[in-house]
């Protein structure tokens, strides 16, 4: 009993002793309280891995509930919504293998890895070919980014999840099918894994020219350990295409 | 002889579940196929690409004039396929299969495979299947961004 006490208050100090850290997170690059160091990696959850996004159970998770949109924002998609019954929008530049950016990047039909070295976790994304890099040695988010497809993302540890802060987003990325943002556009995702084999990603969306409210939604990935992240070269033999105005095209003649 | 069978939807549950999102717009939309129905597509394969961002199969199918047509059906990526069974070796010139294809919407000889029956009877699906087969076609909302791929 009385080991079983003291297990416990170890267990408090130690996490109380994180909070603290991560609470009093200064802009020192060395004072990241997890994961700025290899002896500091080891202790963190493990992710290896490779995890594919969940889209077909996980209760609907990813079928969120829509964003609550800002007036100026509900126009613009009312007017998409118009636009695709004349055959327009019906594609994004995807379709020209232009990828879609953060957050959409996250919620492919294609796993993605974590990948934990000092001061930094790598999100290698099969989709498209892309990367993400999450900033943990303590730095803060760039007051006027260049805006890029993923942004620029900071993050810390909370114990056992992963908090990444992401701004800078380009023009392009859409948060929906018809919902744009503004460059005061931010990613809040929370990621932890909620059992051996599940990741959950809680993320919040706030925008104050295009929601109303912060869009929350939750994502979940199972893990693949069998897996790799093969190559996807979106250019090697794309035969579809999305104009100016979105209208859908394929090239089945090519040989 | 008749090559083209109209048949009821075998897939397009999951390209229908997706909706307005905000998740898993990846390649492409499914807009230009027609995702309710599937059509019965006999033919002999003539061209298999293993490529990203889609596989695509050329086959030739005989026609009620004697002749015969040539399509290009789009399938899913190499890199999902060959985590659900398949291989740039599925298919090769030569083959006969059967396949059942969401066509293209604007009369052109392709589509999008749903599933493809191999010369030893063999099916093997293109798209995720409902479970138990064959099944009401699944509605399809919206237009742009429903499609994972």
């Amino acid at each position: 009993m009385r080991r079983a006490v003291s297990v416990i208050s170890v267990m408090a100090i130690a996490m109380s002793a994180g909070a603290t850290a991560v609470a009093d997170a200064p802009a020192s690059a060395k004072a990241s309280p997890q994961g700025d160091t290899w002896a500091s990696i080891a202790k963190l959850p493990d992710w290896s891995g490779v995890w594919d996004f969940d889209y077909r159970s996980g209760g609907g998770l990813a079928r969120p509930a829509p964003p609550h949109l800002t007036p100026e924002a509900q126009k613009k998609l009312e007017a998409y919504r118009e636009a695709q019954k004349h055959g327009e929008e019906q594609q994004t530049t995807t379709a020209n293998c232009v990828p879609p950016g953060m957050p959409q990047i996250m919620q492919q039909p294609y796993p993605v890895e974590f990948l934990f070295t000092p001061g930094k976790v790598t999100v290698a994304i099969e989709a498209y070919s892309q990367m993400r890099r999450i900033f943990t040695d303590g730095r803060k988010l760039p007051e006027d980014p260049d805006p890029s497809f993923q942004g620029y993302s900071v993050g810390h540890w909370e114990g056992d999840t992963l908090v990444v802060e992401t701004v800078g987003l380009l023009d392009n990325s859409q948060l929906a099918p018809g919902v744009g943002h503004s460059d005061q556009a931010k990613v809040l995702e929370r990621i932890r894994r909620i059992s051996p084999e599940t990741l959950e990603v809680q993320q919040t969306i706030t925008d104050p020219k295009t929601l109303s409210e912060p869009w929350v939604s939750v994502h979940r990935y199972q893990r693949h350990k069998d897996w790799d992240i093969k190559e996807y070269i979106c250019d090697q033999n794309n035969r579809d295409s999305a104009d100016e105005k979105g209208r859908a095209g394929i090239d089945i003649e090519k040989r | 002889m008749k090559s083209l069978l109209r048949g009821p939807a075998l897939a397009g549950a999951l390209l229908a579940t997706l909706g307005m999102t905000g998740a898993a717009v990846a390649h492409h939309s499914t807009a230009m196929f027609d995702m309710q129905h599937t059509v019965k597509v006999t033919g002999t394969i003539t061209q298999f690409d293993w490529t990203n961002p889609h596989t695509f199969i050329f086959m030739d199918v005989p026609n009620d004039k004697g002749g015969v047509d040539h399509w290009g059906i789009e399938g899913m990526s190499p890199n999902y396929l060959s985590r659900n069974g398949w291989s740039r070796h599925t298919l090769k010139a030569g083959d006969k299969v059967e396949m059942q294809v969401h066509l293209l919407k604007d009369g052109r000889k392709g589509g999008f495979c749903s599933t493809v029956t191999l010369p030893d009877g063999k099916v093997m699906a293109n798209l995720p299947q409902r479970p138990g087969g064959a099944s009401a076609p699944a509605a399809e909302k919206g237009g742009g961004g429903k499609s994972p791929y």
